[in-house]
């Protein structure tokens, strides 16, 4: 008797904490309706949420101690045409959805390709900024030579990395994730897995631009593992502030600025950006 | 049959507004399948591991040598006073690469990730047992020291038939306690991909961004951990218990 009570009593209150919480939850989104463009102007500042995983997206230059990089110039660029200041905010794969969807962030410039299941739940900017995919660095001596090669051995990634999936299921891979691309790439040296698989643009740069740390390590083929649109991504519903954007990132395309700024950065245009560039400029 | 039921459960937590759609991949049900299993597996590990170092790190803290005392004090302060992530990151990025280094390359290392955590989390709460263990030894009141030396009994047979005894009864709430924080920072395997519920729900939810519905259940996962480590702690104490001392 009073144990059922005590169960009936719990279970109560384990579903008065779901209900709240799923009522917090829908009441966030509604609260969504499209204000950020209304929001931004009144303000006079728009707030991107940035990541800084490193060169050539976003970095801290040791130097200056301040922010660089691609994802950088591209939303100052974006604040300079609202006529806006920018703010940036830090964001890492975990937290990056709740602060975009909390409001702490007006759009997210993250290293974020575009998928179905996140199309669903925030809007994208329908032109992507770039295209890009996984690559792997090896060691000199290790045989690897394609990607069936990294059968049945682990594969360094980045935790929350789009690589992990494909890793393991198409190519039957172990990948180990770990909290960021440096411990990834010390776990490589330090012999815990045979490959580290991360943005193409990013790695193939490191491992040219510090030929001293990295002589024994190659980015041994060029194909890269499941090449996808990066995008800006909105709160879900902001279909405004994503109509206005894409005006702004066609515009970047059609005068150049966005190869260019790539190019400033030492990103890797792909071939697939210069198409897009090609196709824009041609048909405004 | 069991592929219907995770379909209709996926559905109805979709309608209360809950993505569990991890669930139906057969690739992240078993990570987090496995992930659930190697939180269970740490801790079944590491909780006497921690015991085993406690009790040896007290046995040394006691004994008449310096030179074993000495480090055994040295060792419990570091330990103690350095955040166990810091610890756990020197041992597997650094430590890890100097006995690959030392075994003669990488694929002689036999020493997995799993490992330098369990080692690692079994050090640290160590400590804190070995301290929770001094406070109970200490605890043996003199009168009770003096009665068993003049039965006869050696200063070894006196720690390990009276003093421990005792002290063991003492330190329990304490060394419960300690268990209790042992097994949330099994999570911190995470960080060197050990691949414990924590790390197999942050790979789950920087794919799906459903950070909430996993964090609810990781919150679940280790409360109803804890809470059965807590009651066989009450219930050890209960079992032990010396009448007439303590209350």
């Amino acid at each position: 008797m009073r144990i059922g009570e005590h169960a009936a009593r719990w279970s109560l209150c384990a579903l008065a904490w779901l209900a709240a919480l799923s009522l917090l939850d829908a009441s966030l989104s509604q609260a969504r309706a499209d204000a950020t463009l209304d929001k931004v102007k009144t303000r006079g500042v728009i707030v991107a949420g940035v990541i800084l995983s490193g060169p050539p997206y976003g970095f801290i230059d040791p130097s200056t101690h301040q922010q660089v990089g691609f994802n950088l110039d591209l939303a100052e660029e974006i604040a300079h045409q609202l006529g806006v200041k920018l703010e940036t905010v830090t964001v890492t794969p975990p937290n990056r959805v709740p602060f975009l969807q909390q409001g702490k962030v007006d759009f997210l410039l993250a290293n974020m390709q575009w998928t179905e299941e996140r199309a669903e739940i925030l809007t994208f900017v329908p032109t992507p900024y770039e295209q890009s995919g996984g690559a792997a660095v090896v060691r000199k001596a290790s045989g690897i030579k394609s990607w069936a090669d990294l059968k049945g051995k682990p594969v360094c990634v980045s935790q929350g990395s789009n690589y992990t999936a494909p890793l393991a299921e198409t190519y039957g891979a172990l990948p180990k994730g770990y909290p960021s691309q440096s411990e990834s790439l010390l776990a490589l040296k330090g012999g815990n897995c045979v490959a580290a698989v991360h943005t193409g643009a990013t790695v193939k740069l490191m491992v040219a631009d510090h030929p001293d740390e990295w002589k024994d390590y190659e980015v041994p083929f060029d194909d890269e593992l499941i090449p996808s649109d990066s995008v800006i991504w909105l709160r879900k519903g902001e279909t405004d502030t994503a109509a206005r954007l894409d005006g702004i990132m066609k515009d970047l395309y059609r005068s150049g600025w966005l190869v260019e700024t790539a190019r400033k950065n030492k990103l890797a245009v792909s071939s697939y950006v210069l198409a897009l560039e090609a196709k824009l400029k041609a048909a405004p | 049959m069991i592929e219907a039921l995770i379909k209709s459960f996926v559905a109805a937590a979709r309608s209360l507004g809950f993505n569990f759609s991890f669930l139906a991949s057969a690739y992240e049900r078993g990570m987090w399948l496995d992930g659930i299993r190697t939180t269970l597996e740490l801790a079944a590990v590491t909780i006497p591991a921690s015991l085993a170092a406690g009790l040896v790190l007290v046995l040394a803290l006691r004994s008449p040598w310096y030179w074993l005392a000495g480090p055994s004090r040295a060792f419990i302060e570091l330990t103690r006073s350095t955040p166990t992530l810091v610890q756990l990151d020197c041992a597997f990025l650094a430590l890890n690469m100097l006995v690959s280094a030392a075994l003669g390359g990488a694929e002689h290392n036999p020493l997995t990730p799993f490992f330098w955590c369990v080692l690692v989390i079994a050090l640290h709460i160590g400590a804190f047992h070995a301290e929770a263990l001094r406070a109970g030894v200490e605890a043996v009141p003199e009168p009770t020291r003096e009665a068993a030396r003049a039965l006869g009994f050696g200063r070894a047979q006196v720690l390990w038939r009276i003093e421990l005894p005792i002290a063991f009864r003492v330190a329990l709430p304490a060394l419960v306690n300690n268990l209790v924080n042992l097994i949330k920072l099994t999570a911190i395997g995470s960080a060197i991909a050990v691949g414990d519920i924590t790390y197999a729900s942050i790979m789950i939810w920087t794919q799906h961004d459903n950070v909430v519905e996993l964090m609810l259940f990781i919150l679940l996962l280790f409360g109803a951990l804890n809470f059965i480590v807590s009651r066989a702690g009450r219930w050890l104490e209960a079992r032990v218990r010396i009448p007439g001392h303590g209350v």
